[in-house]
């Protein structure tokens, strides 16, 4: 990686408006230190791939993405930076108000639906969560909803799919990511006999961007400490801000990945794709 | 009935800022939808029929000034010419209709205070007004005032009551179609090019700053060059000349189509209430209220339409690229 070239960050497309994201960011760097460029994908393995390859420099990963290519690599990777929101990530499952659903425990013998199976939040840490509540295979009926593969729970689709299968009794509970819980109001704006929520889970980590370890700190530094200086309060830089889900960028921390990591063992989930 | 917030979060999830999107709404679900637009940062567009629209992303905070912080004002309708392309149908035997002093003097204080950096005074023909000192220093002592006249009337009282206005902050914007009487005259009648280059001369002998304005057909723009030499040698700095295109309104058989969704907004004001343009007063399709004031709510009007019809005009462009 020669340091006058810019650096190339790859993200996936999982909605229309990454590229306004990403172009607003390419903006912001494009006077720095350390000017970047973009590339889109289709899905996460892709872009895992592309990165392991050399092809890019720094992938914008889930947090499967992330362990995906530590796996792959060995531990040759490295986060650099992340959302001030992917340290507080957390996974909610919700019932319809009234079924009697007070914690994991009575969700023995009942149906939960689960987000697209390459979902962190909606499929493989709410299982990682039943087991750690004693709960297997044999005691909750999984309704899997497979509706988004490839973008790790990205697009939400799965997860919204999930509650609306609770809405029409198909399902007793489901489990989604926090960031959807908020994006349909809680249940500020679900009246009536609609939804509430009632466990959950530890927080957990995110995305992060993630690098080899032979790309140079010299090389990365410059970029990461670009990045950590956009500010909220400033309307151009808020506007990337909000629409990528965040306040601030942080330096990452890793332990919030332990959860995951445990779970892709014990569930025996692939180390690619 | 918590259905209709799922597909909103859905739809906005594969919507790009700026676009609309549409779900399903049933008339118990109109609330849920406001919260959700309220609580979310999206606008909502209307909901009727069983569908809501929806616009991805937050109105802006402040709406983008308009790009011609202009007032105009027509002081009155009626006229002592009646020009074959009046886009405001003026005659001797139009009905006045005028503003008034009282209402002009408020709009020019409500102006200035919207941020507006100049004021227009047209008409019909504004000099018909015997108050028309008052009406020009009430409005130079808030913005820069230009008043628009075809220069025929400066004679007796009229004559004095032009020297009473001030010659600072103030522009006579006097009408000369050609360089010579024939083409002026076809269209504003015999013998009134001369007189208004009289005026035009009186004007400037009697310290005023002048600008001369011409309307002109396509077929009538040869006699250009000589046009802009008569104005050399009248002393009319290029600056101070406007040609402009005959607008297919009012009088006019034929012109320039302008429409609501096409022009830039020029705030403008009449007896009967605020336009979108000076060219569409009196014309119904550019009325855009009839209350005068505050006349801030009618910029604030003027404001957002002028943002819908340009989104609007993105999305089309959006739905039909070029090959």
């Amino acid at each position: 990686m020669h340091p006058s070239k810019p650096m190339v960050v790859g993200a996936v497309a999982y909605t229309p408006n990454v590229v306004p994201i990403w172009e607003g960011i390419r903006d912001y760097f494009a006077d720095s230190p350390a000017p970047m460029d973009f590339v889109l994908f289709s899905n996460y393995g892709r872009q895992v791939d592309a990165l392991i390859a050399g092809h890019i420099d720094i992938a914008w990963n889930t947090n499967l993405a992330w362990v995906r290519t530590v796996k792959q690599t060995g531990g040759a990777c490295r986060a650099l930076a992340m959302r001030d929101t992917d340290l507080t990530f957390s996974t909610v499952f919700i019932t319809r108000k009234g079924s009697g659903l007070n914690g994991l425990q009575d969700l023995r013998g009942k149906k939960l639906a689960l987000g697209s199976r390459d979902s962190a939040q909606a499929a493989i840490l709410p299982v990682h969560f039943l087991n750690q509540a004693g709960l297997g295979q044999s005691d909750v009926d999984l309704l899997r909803i497979d509706s988004d593969l490839g973008k790790h729970g990205d697009t939400g689709h799965s997860e919204l799919d999930a509650l609306r299968a609770l809405l029409d009794e198909k399902a007793d509970a489901a489990a989604i990511g926090i960031t959807t819980w908020d994006a349909i109001g809680r249940d500020q704006l679900m009246p009536g006999d609609a939804l509430t929520a009632f466990w959950q889970s530890p927080q957990y980590c995110h995305c992060n961007f993630t690098a080899l370890s032979t790309l140079p700190d010299e090389v990365s530094e410059p970029w990461v400490e670009h990045l950590l200086a956009m500010d909220w309060d400033s309307e151009a830089h808020r506007r990337i801000l909000e629409l990528e889900g965040l306040r601030r960028w942080v330096r990452p921390n890793l332990d919030g990945y332990a959860s995951l990591f445990e779970a892709v063992e014990q569930q025996q989930i692939p180390d690619h794709w | 009935m918590g259905r209709v917030v799922l597909d909103l979060v859905e739809r906005a999830s594969v919507t790009v800022i700026g676009a609309t999107f549409q779900v399903p709404a049933k008339n118990e679900d109109a609330q849920t939808v406001r919260d959700w637009c309220a609580r979310s940062g999206n606008q909502l567009v209307s909901i009727q029929d069983g569908v809501a629209t929806i616009r991805r992303g937050p109105a802006a905070a402040e709406l983008p000034a308009l790009p011609v912080p202009r007032l105009w004002i027509y002081s009155n309708f009626d006229c002592n010419l009646a020009c074959d392309y009046c886009c405001a149908r003026s005659s001797p035997k139009t009905p006045r209709r005028a503003v008034g002093l009282d209402n002009i003097t408020r709009l020019a204080a409500q102006a200035a205070d919207a941020g507006m950096e100049e004021i227009y005074l047209t008409g019909g023909e504004p000099f018909l007004l015997l108050d028309l000192d008052q009406i020009i220093q009430a409005c130079t002592a808030r913005l820069p005032t230009t008043v628009l006249t075809n220069g025929m009337l400066f004679h007796g009282r009229r004559l004095d009551m032009l020297r009473r206005m001030p010659r600072d902050r103030f522009t006579l914007q006097i009408s000369v179609d050609s360089a010579t009487p024939g083409q002026h005259d076809r269209h504003r009648g015999a013998g009134s090019w001369q007189r208004a280059m009289d005026g035009a001369r009186l004007a400037i002998a009697e310290g005023f700053h002048v600008r001369v304005a011409a309307t002109v057909a396509p077929s009538e723009r040869n006699d250009l060059p000589a046009f802009h030499s008569m104005l050399d040698q009248l002393g009319i700095a290029a600056p101070n000349r406007i040609v402009r295109p005959v607008a297919h309104r009012g009088f006019a058989e034929d012109g320039v189509a302008l429409t609501v969704e096409t022009l830039v907004p020029e705030i403008t004001v009449t007896a009967d209430g605020v336009y979108w343009h000076p060219v569409g007063a009196d014309h119904p399709d550019q009325l855009v209220t009839t209350q005068l004031f505050p006349l801030a709510t009618a910029i604030g009007e003027i404001r957002r339409r002028f943002v819908a019809y340009r989104q609007a005009l993105g999305e089309t462009a959006d739905r039909f690229p070029c090959a």
